[in-house]
């Protein structure tokens, strides 16, 4: 009462309890109420300050000097911060309110200059070096798939010369020299031609040992693809079981289960903040490079992942039908069998095949560490320079992605909307069957073809390389010397801006796109359609390569560092953020929009009254979303030459410094943990 | 004979949700539970079989005392008790032949139950007893492809294989089209009447409570407000069960 009373009085002067903020950043606005923005002001003022003497001291940012005085202009925005809060807290204290945004701006001028500068932003060179940048593009249109022989001499024949090759076989005229498909694309997708009969050949008898039947022997992409489709098969194995032990709802009823609940829900929280990336680095330590390694460390991302994704599952089920078998008097196992697994095999077999898509994209870039694979490939095109054979891989694995995304996609849908099957009839009941046996022999067939392909040796697991034992001992004693620590600090906040800048860039771009890829607004009319399914195709393709394969055209244009690594990132970013918000406005319900233009509203009172209201929620929580997914992916940019704390990881694993490389992890793995809290929180609040 | 002496419910948040609760039904009984809301009278329901732990107080059946008893005794107990429920707790997925041979969980051994495989004996069992619901035809279809009233009916049939001495229903028909109510409520007239079945049903409406009830007791915070028979409900006494702004109204 008191406090109310004093409000009343203090229209006039502020009230005495705003000033607390003076001193507490945060605290008046907690005292009122407000206690969501209180605590971001209470920890953004911390961090904006720390930052702003970081970036002076160590990178020289924002240096001016008022005589003998050096200090950093940025200081300015952080007392207008300060200020603002003040105001704020004051206002608030005889019920008023100033806009938030005021804030908001000063703490971004501050974020944005740092992330400018540490980023190293160069946008001149974006300029100066545009003839770099026209002939990757040239390369990037013209990928090395076909060969045209002329006069005894191979050579790459793309657009120019397949129209020209059309045009003349139309016209009759003779061809300009013998085209066939590039060693190059062989490479990929692989070719037929005599080598060593596989050990099944020769255990079937179908074979002797050690002749050279001719056969088809796999390209990078096919074990790319054999290496996706194992991990997803394992980890879905081994993530099922785990996610019993991590769920909440099936733990609490077991003596003891709370502990196995908080200790497993902790391993896979820990094990997914560590990219497939980094886990490529730590398993060849283990089994040696190839593509068994890389499959590996994609399954152990993927159990964790899915781990996660499974226990919430699990823990969102009907409780009805638990209860009613419960009280039927069954044990535990018969209520996981009667009640809990048939509600969770739909929503299990879509996240199987989500994950699928995922461990896909993630097989075309573990070989950049772990060997194997088209990542693999990737690397040794780059090295010297070889864009036209790079650009045949990504194309490559654009339709690969493209094909696997689609496939996934429909399959969740139908899986998802779960109809009940009609009574299978007598007469059908057989061909069902026949049908199962089918599918069943293929899909073994399928799976001992993608075993042998991925050479997996179990041998090989259980017998690690003795420096692996090391590894494993300097990973729990890791470096914390204050150099360490410092450098460590430096390059994950460089990563850290680097994702921001990159989510900014990219959504930047998307916005107006998402627009003209919106069915809605674009996709009715015979006369744009094609806008739409130009710009949604635009978005299919560029989201269907990963960010790490990007990074070797940047480097071509901006020069190896961080800047190239966030040009990368934003290039996913405009893909994905593009999708999402196109169909943000998709789902836009005209319910609104009617009433309002009922009312009489011109068009841009509809647009602020019944169109921005419902898209701005689900636009924040998308980029809080794609900056999550960003900073995941900025820690491993720099294992292609993108900077940031990549860079450091693999230069330490390079050179053997495992008890730093732990130190890397374990920053990588609290900051990724964090900002997947922080994101998951901001989000929920959003919806 | 079910006797509750003393029966206390404190859920972890605070809330009392049954204070000092004590009655006793008889075998062969049809004794049906009112109250608002909240009034504590599922909690109750869920403490006799243990699906809630009750805080203090005790609860004997057939002078077994149920709040004693620990791991396999609970479950030795709760087979001999069926229970249905407002929201008919099928697993909607699973066909109506698997939901209703869940209730027969609590007598196999847990192996082959884990593997689907039941005896013949059961079998049969479960068809006897969807063919008593009027639904043997409805056996191998799943189970939200049918109505609500005949998921209740499945649901019904799923406390029949365990044989029950005594059924609880938590709100059996609240969640019914009201045209649909009695057309429960007679099932369980009749396995009352014809097997001799103790049923503790909780219910909504008084005219329903007149119908099918040998006795009543109310419930009102938590507290026994009220036990005897239907026509010893009279307006006051009505008035004391429901509040003062209550009015009588009546179902088809």
């Amino acid at each position: 009462m008191t406090l109310s009373n004093k409000t009343l009085e203090a229209t006039s002067s502020p009230s005495p309890v705003g000033w607390i903020s003076l001193i507490v950043p945060g605290l008046g606005q907690f005292f009122f109420g407000k206690r969501w923005r209180g605590l971001v002001i209470f920890l953004m003022t911390p961090i904006l300050g720390y930052l702003v003497n970081w970036s002076l001291v160590h990178q020289n940012i924002g240096q001016v000097e008022i005589g003998s005085f050096v200090t950093s202009w940025l200081w300015l925005p952080f007392a207008f911060f300060w200020a603002w809060n003040l105001l704020d807290a004051l206002n608030l204290a005889v019920g008023k309110s100033i806009n938030a945004l005021i804030g908001v701006l000063f703490a971004a001028v501050i974020l944005y200059f740092i992330a400018w500068n540490v980023t190293d932003v160069k946008l001149d060179r974006l300029i100066t070096r545009l003839s770099d940048a026209k002939l990757v593009a040239t390369d990037l249109v013209n990928p090395d798939m076909l060969t045209i022989s002329v006069n005894g001499r191979d050579q790459v024949c793309a657009w120019a010369c397949v129209t020209q090759a059309i045009g003349d076989k139309l016209a009759g005229r003779p061809l300009q020299g013998n085209i066939r498909l590039s060693d190059n694309l062989l490479d990929i997708i692989g070719r037929i031609k005599p080598d060593k009969a596989p050990k099944w050949l020769v255990n079937l008898g179908l074979a002797q040992a050690g002749s050279t039947p001719t056969q088809y022997v796999a390209g990078t992409l096919i074990e790319t693809i054999a290496m996706g489709l194992l991990a997803t098969i394992f980890s879905t194995i081994l993530a099922v079981p785990l996610s019993f032990l991590a769920a909440h709802n099936v733990m609490s009823r077991v003596p003891g289960g709370s502990v196995i609940y908080y200790v497993m829900r902790a391993f896979l929280n820990i094990v997914r903040a560590i990219d497939t990336i980094v886990w490529g680095l730590i398993i060849i330590v283990w089994v040696g490079l190839g593509s068994f390694a890389g499959m590996i460390a994609l399954t152990i991302h993927s159990i964790a992942a899915l781990g996660k994704l499974f226990s919430e599952e699990i823990e969102h089920i009907d409780a009805g039908p638990v209860e009613a078998v419960r009280a039927s008097g069954a044990n535990l196992f018969q209520v996981i069998r009667y009640a809990i697994i048939p509600q969770i095999i739909p929503p299990f077999l879509a996240y199987t095949l989500l994950r699928w898509d995922i461990n896909m994209r993630s097989a075309t870039v573990v070989g950049f560490v772990a060997g194997g694979g088209i990542g693999f490939f990737v690397i040794e095109t780059i090295r010297p320079g070889a864009y036209p054979q790079y650009a045949a891989a990504l194309w490559a694995v654009a339709v690969v992605i493209i094909l696997v995304d689609t496939i996934s996609a429909r399959w969740r849908d139908n899986i998802l909307r779960d109809e009940p099957r009609e009574t299978p009839v007598a007469t059908q009941a057989w061909r069902g069957w026949l049908k199962g046996v089918f599918y069943g022999i293929l899909g073994l067939a399928a799976f001992v073809y993608c075993w042998n392909l991925t050479g997996i040796d179990l041998k090989a697991m259980f017998e690690p390389a003795p420096t692996f034992l090391r590894l494993v001992g300097d990973f729990l004693k890791i470096d914390l010397t204050p150099a360490i620590l410092e450098s460590v600090t430096q390059q994950m906040l460089v990563t850290i801006f680097q994702a921001m800048l990159a989510t900014t860039l990219g959504a930047l771009i998307a916005l107006p796109f998402s627009f003209l890829a919106a069915r809605n607004l674009t996709g009715r009319s015979p006369a744009t359609v094609w806008i739409y399914v130009a710009v949604r195709s635009v978005f299919n393709v560029l989201r269907s390569i990963e960010a790490l394969l990007y990074v070797a055209i940047f480097i071509f244009w901006v020069g190896i560092g961080p800047f190239a690594g966030m040009l990368a990132l934003s290039v996913t970013t405009f893909a994905l953020i593009g999708k999402l918000f196109s169909e943000a406005i998709e789902n836009i319900e005209p319910g609104p929009i009617e009433a309002v233009s009922a009312t009489g509203a011109n068009i841009f009172q509809v647009v602020i009254y019944a169109i921005l209201p419902q898209i701005v929620p689900p636009f924040v929580s998308y980029l809080i979303y794609q900056w999550d997914i960003n900073i995941r992916m900025a820690t491993i940019i720099g294992f292609a030459g993108g900077g940031g704390i990549g860079l450091t990881l693999s230069t330490y694993f390079g050179s053997l410094q495992y008890h730093k490389a732990g130190t890397v992890v374990a920053f990588i793995v609290i900051v990724v943990a964090l900002m997947d809290f922080t994101s998951a929180k901001l989000r929920e609040k959003m919806v | 004979m079910l006797r509750i002496e003393h029966l206390t419910k404190v859920y972890p948040n605070g809330t009392e949700a049954l204070t000092d609760v004590s009655f006793e039904v008889a075998d062969g009984e049809f004794l049906v539970i009112i109250g608002l809301s909240g009034s504590g009278k599922s909690t109750l329901l869920r403490c006799i079989n243990r699906l809630v732990e009750p805080t203090s107080g005790k609860i004997f059946f057939n002078d077994v005392d149920v709040t004693a008893a620990k791991g396999a005794e609970i479950r030795l107990i709760r087979r001999q008790i069926g229970m249905i429920f407002q929201q008919f707790n099928l697993v909607k997925r699973s066909s109506v032949m698997t939901n209703v041979m869940s209730g027969r969980l609590g007598y196999v051994s847990t192996l082959p139950s884990l593997l689907g495989l039941f005896s013949a004996a059961d079998r049969q069992l479960a068809l006897d007893s969807l063919e008593q619901v009027g639904l043997s035809e409805k056996a191998h279809v799943r189970a939200d492809s049918l109505s609500g009233g005949q998921q209740q009916r499945v649901g019904i049939a799923r406390a029949l294989m365990q044989e029950p001495k005594v059924v609880l229903a938590d709100e059996p028909v609240a969640s019914l089209d009201p045209v649909l109510a009695h057309s429960i409520l007679k099932y369980l007239e009749q396995l009352n009447k014809e097997r001799n079945i103790t049923v503790l049903c909780s219910l909504h409406f008084l005219d329903l409570v007149h119908r099918y009830a040998t006795r009543v007791i109310a419930l009102k915070d938590g507290k026994l407000v009220f036990e005897g028979t239907p026509n010893q409900i009279d307006d006051a006494q009505f008035k004391a069960i429901y509040g003062q702004e209550a009015e009588r109204i009546s179902v088809v």
